[in-house]
């Protein structure tokens, strides 16, 4: 995919993002790193074409994107269960759908989720259990690009790193296009082909090991430690 | 007297059919934390009836477009103003009940409040079986969207919906389905009977499925056992149902889920 000269603004205000210009090969992970209030979702949101935006994106023909959001709505009162979450997503979702049961168990366990927790209510997960249903609910269908935005909190370092072996499995196993928002440097060091970095404009991109460099990362966080989140 | 007469057959059964589309929608409605928008969304419609009263009109053809341009406002301005619903109907709608109140004459007024069993026609009643299905078919309809649009907002939009659409769509048919009960149940109650099923079917709801359910289930039992009270003892039947419901709630309280 490609991007040139991405900017998105809300109304008369300071655009929140400005001329951002980036591409992403077949099958390679980007990450895009930046501090809180960076424009990192709006990116997200502008890249699935749910806002409006200028500039160009354009992606590979056929492309299917799964989109793993960094938080569900607080205070949800709908009883749900994990099952019910999977089969919304079907638009047989009032018949008996075997073979939708069949690849749904099947997405669970290759994010390591057994077939039981599919009668569990959807609030009572915990937050890294919900965090796998959620990339299974993303993957359902076979993608072949994830969005995939990091929680900032709630989630333990070695659940974390679970995640991102995960992640990185899916991307061998399938050949997923993954774009990943983060905010770990390690993650982006291990894991990444080439990283983005945002702060309303774009401060650089390139492959990790070169464009990162210590320089470039107190620019992007520590001259403006005022936004940098405290977790 | 006439109850068990094929009059009140007929009332009987539209007062179920009532109760279908608007317990249904009613789960979405609690579940959305809209119950007092339900509610006051309902006060809309004495205006309306009062206007259709002077004019000549069918009562529940006014209430129905006062409903409807008001669900429509309602979802207009929240988009536009990003107001909580509360917020908007709170501020906006309760000037219409006193509104109401003047317009409506006062013979009417006890009516169009709370219902009367043999207000209805035999052709309203059947206009209001025949327009309850199709809104509990359309309800039943946008039901996935409206679910994921609740639960996961991003997740629905990455998919191609528009929780925005299936939220006007649903704030449509809920005023269309208090418009149906207006005359029967009568506005003040008929936001109550769009709640209490939801609100008693979700203590012992374990699944979307069974939560729906009940709400339609409860609504409907509410509803006929509020209706045959109401013929037996010639009393106004909104409050005969909502009473009922109440009892339901109550004992619903006993088997709460955590």
């Amino acid at each position: 995919m490609e991007v040139k000269d991405l900017s998105v603004q809300f109304g008369n205000e300071e655009p929140v993002l400005k001329d951002i210009s980036f591409s992403v090969r077949k099958g390679d992970v980007l990450a895009i790193i930046g501090p809180n209030g960076a424009g990192k979702t709006v990116l997200f949101t502008a890249l699935m074409g749910l806002i409006s935006y200028d500039g160009d994106i354009s992606w590979l023909k056929n492309v299917n994107l799964g989109y793993v959001p960094q938080k569900l709505p607080e205070n949800i009162h709908l009883p749900l269960t994990v099952k019910e979450f999977f089969v919304l997503k079907s638009k047989k979702f009032l018949l008996k759908d075997n073979p939708l049961l069949q690849s749904v168990v099947h997405e669970l366990k290759s994010v390591g989720l057994g077939e039981e927790i599919l009668s569990r209510k959807l609030v009572n997960l915990s937050r890294g259990q919900l965090q796998r249903v959620l990339i299974a609910w993303a993957i359902l269908g076979h993608p072949n690009v994830l969005l995939f935005d990091e929680p900032t909190a709630g989630i333990d370092i070695a659940g974390e790193d679970t995640v991102y072996n995960l992640l990185h499995k899916l991307q061998d196993e399938r050949g997923l296009t993954i774009l990943l928002i983060s905010h770990d440097l390690h993650v982006v060091y291990r894991y990444a082909n080439s990283v983005l970095c945002l702060n309303r404009t774009q401060l650089c991109f390139g492959e990790p090991r070169k464009t990162l460099t210590n320089e470039q990362i107190a620019k992007l966080y520590g001259e403006s430690a005022f936004y940098h989140h405290d977790h | 007297m006439l109850f068990f007469s094929d009059q009140f057959s007929l009332i009987f059964l539209s007062g179920i059919f009532i109760a279908l589309a608007a317990s249904f929608l009613g789960a979405f409605i609690v579940v959305k934390r809209m119950a007092l928008v339900g509610d006051v969304l309902s006060h809309v419609a004495l205006p309306g009836i009062g206007l259709a009263l002077i004019f000549n009109y069918d009562p529940i053809l006014g209430a129905a477009v006062f409903l409807l341009v008001a669900a429509f406002g309602t979802w207009f301005i929240e988009k536009k103003t990003a107001l909580p619903p509360e917020a908007i109907v709170g501020t906006f709608f309760t000037a219409t009940l006193a509104l109401g109140v003047i317009l409506v004459p006062n013979e009417e007024l006890l009516e169009g409040l709370f219902g009367n069993l043999f207000a209805i026609t035999d052709s309203e009643a059947v206009l209001i079986i025949i327009a309850s299905i199709i809104i509990f078919a359309l309800t039943l309809f946008v039901a996935r969207r409206l679910a994921l649009g609740i639960i996961a907002p991003d997740m629905a939009q990455s998919i191609g919906m528009r929780p925005d659409l299936s939220y006007l769509v649903f704030l449509l048919l809920f005023a269309s389905s208090v418009a149906l009960g207006i005359k029967l149940i009568g506005s003040v109650l008929m936001g109550a009977l769009t709640i209490l099923p939801a609100v008693s079917a979700r203590n012992f709801s374990w699944s979307l499925k069974s939560f729906l359910s009940f709400s339609v289930i409860l609504g409907v039992i509410m509803t006929a056992a509020g209706i045959l009270l109401a013929g037996y003892f010639n009393f106004p039947p909104g409050p005969l149902v909502i009473l009922t419901g109440i009892v339901f709630f109550a004992i619903s309280l006993f088997f709460r889920r955590a």
